[in-house]
């Protein structure tokens, strides 16, 4: 049997990227086993590849791989070393480094990988590293079935995303106004992400994620209503979303109808006449976006009832 | 900052050794594959992983990994056994990637499955905290097969300005979504020119029996708008309220809360006043005005008609 023993200093490239990556498997290594916090100071005498001369070499050379750490998505904290609290060190806490088996097989990984493919966020499709992560796909998977832009910052909603997951309380600015939320979900719809949740003082909210600002995710947690339906925080269609309920009887021409069909959500019942034209009855939550809606068709469609609707669209219209 | 590729190479490095321990003597050929890895990349990073280990540094504390006859090995490293777990972007990027195929009805059986496991361990006690929300209008599938064949086909479709229905014959590149709504990317031979149409303004395909040779570098997968020289430009005074309209249309600020707003069709432009009403004053902008007023009357008269 034929033995290589790998280690051959010729061999290595790129020499900085190498010592980085030695440190850092070092360090991984001391603070996945050691079972207790531990200082710089100590990570600095004991972990290969840190013997810095200067303190402030060490301090900066640490922060950054501290960084690259929480890139990867380990995640690093400070605790007391003793019991009188007087000294600090850093530790991996339980689940902090890594993935529960999700108990993945091959197959279902590859379906994954190929999602990942044809579905872009912010503008690109997810690189190989989270498939990696879960085990990696056997053999080259090909074909592009789909391809979708969900849009959006990725590090903006992974924030968000983050904040779902782990419960925590989100602030952050909207319309110029400071916020303070309980996030309960992330939805897609219609081409928009939405923020979906609680203000702290109990009110039932949905943000559009493209308006978020100056997010701050805190350390407050709060307790997920259970029965939190997500994926009806969201309407279908736009006039569905609002403090009113009204119910609309529309006719649409048959010029339109199949547009107008097209376009009304699931709650609307649809009669189609005899010419062609439909009529349809919808709920109506939201005048403005209903409205609005409406006079995209200009003559080609018409509010028959109720007349309070009727009237809102003639003002709209007559206003000069 | 250490580099992103840094990063990336030591992701790689934490995701292969875990599989390494689970499958001793797993082959360098099946390795590389799964991972991703040129064979000399794999013995590069086995090769990094070698020098390290734990404190002592010696022979019983650095990991030994070895090749032995294209089989790989690792030993004395079960601190790395289980993979790293995935960022807040890593895990949404695969679920919302996952989540939009199965909204759209492109989901295989093992898609949905790896969906459900992957949310249990992202998001144990969130569940239905995301929701990806991605219907596909019709035709969506039988343009896609049309694009695989390469096949040539007829077109019925209702513009969105002007809602002129024209009847054309297009070489389809792509289907894809973008901003909540579905484009077919083609070449259009009516118009011989390259288009973007939008799915759910297609009232019916045909598909032909002629086939065309598709571009070797078809555009990419996008609605890009370019004002172009006829378009009619419109300067509108937006209210804060009607802010909506600089985030959905393509628009030039000038300030003061005015657009200069270009669409190839003096009716988009009629169409989005009429529905700012109060909210949107139109500066500038003859053909346009002249439309909504026209639009103005024809509204009124069909609901005097009643």
């Amino acid at each position: 049997m034929r033995t290589v023993h790998l280690y051959d200093a010729r061999r290595v490239h790129n020499p900085r990227m190498s010592k980085v990556i030695e440190r850092i498997l070092n360090l991984l290594a001391f603070l996945l086993t050691v079972g207790r916090p531990v200082s710089a100071e100590e990570i600095r005498f004991t972990v290969a590849g840190y013997e810095q001369g200067e303190d402030e070499a060490f301090r900066r050379m640490f922060e950054r791989d501290k960084e690259l750490l929480r890139e990867l998505g380990i995640s690093l904290e400070m605790q007391a070393t003793d019991a009188f609290e007087v000294e600090y060190g850093y530790v991996v806490p339980e689940g902090g480094y890594e993935l529960p088996d999700p108990g993945l097989t091959d197959e279902e990984r590859a379906a994954l990988w190929l999602a990942a493919q044809a579905v872009r966020l912010g503008g690109q499709p997810s690189g190989p590293e989270a498939i990696f992560k879960l085990g990696g796909v056997p053999g080259s998977v090909g074909g592009e079935p789909l391809s979708a832009n969900l849009g959006e910052d990725v590090g903006l909603l992974g924030d968000l995303f983050a904040a779902v997951v782990e419960h925590r309380v989100a602030a952050f600015t909207y319309r110029d106004k400071a916020r303070q939320f309980k996030p309960y979900g992330l939805v897609h719809r219609r081409g928009h992400w939405y923020l979906v949740g609680e203000l702290v003082d109990g009110e039932a909210r949905a943000f559009r994620v493209e308006r978020i600002t100056d997010l701050t995710v805190g350390d407050a947690t709060f307790a997920r209503p259970p029965g939190f339906d997500v994926q009806r925080s969201i309407p279908d269609a736009p006039w569905e979303a609002g403090p009113d309920e009204m119910t609309a009887e529309v006719v649409f021409d048959a010029s339109v109808a199949w547009w107008a069909e097209r376009e009304l959500g699931a709650n609307a019942t649809v009669e189609k006449q005899q010419d062609g034209a439909i009529r349809a009855t919808l709920p109506v939550a939201h005048p403005d976006a209903f409205i609005g809606w409406m006079l995209g068709f200009v003559d080609e469609a018409e509010i028959v009832s109720p007349p309070e609707l009727r009237q809102r669209l003639l003002d709209q219209v007559g206003s000069p | 900052m250490s580099s992103p590729k840094t990063a990336k190479r030591l992701t790689r490095i934490l995701s292969m050794l875990p599989y390494v321990i689970a499958n001793p003597g797993v082959g360098v050929q099946d390795l590389s594959e799964r991972f991703g890895y040129r064979r000399k990349e794999l013995i590069d990073d086995l090769n990094l992983v070698f020098l390290t280990g734990l404190p002592g540094y010696g022979p019983g504390d650095l990991i030994d990994a070895t090749v032995e006859d294209d089989e790989v090995f690792v030993d004395t490293a079960d601190y790395f056994s289980r993979p790293l777990r995935l960022t807040p972007p890593e895990a949404l990027m695969l679920l919302a990637s996952g989540m939009a195929l199965i909204s759209a009805g492109q989901g295989p059986p093992a898609l949905e499955s790896a969906i459900s496991k992957l949310s249990g361990v992202v998001a144990p006690e969130s569940g239905g905290g995301l929701v990806v929300d991605l219907k596909e209008p019709e035709f969506v599938d039988l343009l896609r097969d049309s694009v695989e064949a390469a096949q040539v086909v007829s077109l019925t479709y209702t513009a969105m300005g002007s809602g002129e229905t024209t009847e054309r014959d297009v070489e389809p590149w792509s289907v894809f979504s973008a901003n909540g709504n579905w484009y077919l990317s083609a070449f259009c031979r009516t118009a011989d020119a390259e288009r973007v149409f939008r799915v759910d303004r297609i009232r019916a395909v045909t598909g032909t029996a002629e086939t065309f040779a598709p571009p070797d570098e078809p555009p990419p997968p996008e609605v890009r708008y370019t004002p172009a020289e006829e378009d009619v430009r419109t300067i509108i005074r937006l209210n804060p309220s009607a802010q909506w309209v600089a985030e959905y249309y393509p628009v030039e600020d000038l300030g003061d809360g005015k657009i200069r707003f270009s669409s190839g069709d003096p009716a988009v432009a009629a169409r989005l006043l009429l529905r700012l009403g109060g909210d949107g004053e139109l500066i500038d902008g003859p053909e346009v005005e002249q439309l909504v007023a026209d639009y103005r009357i024809r509204i009124q008269a069909r609901y005097a008609r009643d």
